[in-house]
């Protein structure tokens, strides 16, 4: 995988979080928290875009037709289906949200001038999904939204002698998959679990083992196809909704 | 699991044992810091990520939070001034 590629699998991780998020807007437990995640779902759509952005100048184009096949995208299983319960958007906002935070700051602090230019402000913005996501993992989760989402994490770091490892060595990322995962486990204040991850499964693009895609309904909002069912033809220029 | 929150469906509501932080903003230095609201949570760092979700619509220069039991009061609404 190319500087490119990984930058990708970062804003379509971003997209994805960023509409998993926003779908709890009128879920959260209080009405704080719902704003919470409506600001989130804000910022990390608008980080997508940034990062989108940051791809031609680093010849990626894997993003530009993928029109047909929702397995194009390159989220985590995490992100595949809508979260069922508040413990699966805390992991995600606790574990994953701050292992593509650790990432940023490796690009931040790496020598490829388009990623340290235009992403420093992400980590400022970041710090605020930090605070929540940590307060709510501190008053405790299950286990099986917290395991999935560490396990996400680490193989989104990617194995110890991918591809990762040779643009920290590059000097593109200042940290490596060892020091990605020793960062995520110091702010989070915990040890990673340990957990053994079969890198002979794992697929170096899509930077996940489990195969699967996003739903149907969540690819055709990406794709615009969703809105077209709230404007209809025909309708243009008529009065809007409650008409 | 939880430290003293309120069983939900799914979820621990937290605020079972949360407190009000009062939140103050300004947008110019030669302007005095100001309430603009505030925000309920159980420790400061939710109720900083609280704070900044609910309040930043406006391009703030500073913005700061209070527990609203560390403000001193010294008189309220239908009280005289001593």
């Amino acid at each position: 995988m190319s500087l490119g590629g990984l930058i990708l699998s970062l804003a379509d991780n971003k997209q994805l979080l960023g509409l998993r998020y926003a779908e709890w807007a009128t879920r959260a437990p209080s009405l704080e928290a719902d704003i919470a995640a409506a600001a989130m779902g804000l910022d990390d759509l608008g980080h997508s875009r940034v990062l989108y952005g940051c791809l031609e100048p680093l010849g990626e184009a894997g993003h530009l037709a993928r029109e047909a096949d929702p397995g194009d995208y390159l989220n985590l299983p995490y992100f595949d289906e809508p979260w069922s319960s508040w413990d699966q958007f805390v992991a995600a906002n606790a574990v994953l949200d701050t292992a593509f935070t650790v990432m940023i700051q490796a690009c931040v602090k790496g020598n490829v001038e388009v990623l340290r230019s235009r992403l420093r402000k992400m980590l400022s913005e970041e710090r605020y999904h930090f605070l929540h996501g940590r307060s709510w993992f501190r008053a405790g989760i299950e286990e099986g939204p917290l395991m999935e989402a560490w396990r996400q994490a680490l193989e989104w770091f990617g194995p110890p002698d991918g591809e990762v490892v040779e643009l920290y060595r590059r000097g593109a990322l200042a940290l490596g998959p060892a020091e990605l995962r020793a960062g995520l486990e110091q702010r989070l204040e915990t040890r990673a679990p340990d957990l053994d991850i079969d890198w002979a499964t794992w697929d170096p693009r899509r930077r996940r083992s489990r195969p699967g895609r996003i739903d149907a309904r969540t690819f055709d909002m990406l794709r615009g196809l969703e809105e077209r069912r709230y404007h209809p033809s025909g309708a243009r220029g008529q009065a809007g909704p409650g008409r | 699991m939880g430290s003293g929150g309120v069983s939900g469906p799914g979820f621990n509501r937290v605020h079972g044992r949360a407190r009000e932080y009062e939140v103050f903003a300004r947008k110019a230095r030669v302007e005095p810091l100001r309430l603009v609201g505030s925000v309920v949570a159980p420790d400061d760092d939710l109720a900083m990520a609280y704070a900044r979700a609910t309040y930043d619509e406006e391009r703030w220069i500073e913005m700061a939070i209070v527990p609203r039991e560390a403000m001193v009061t010294l008189w309220a609404p239908g009280e005289e001034a001593e």
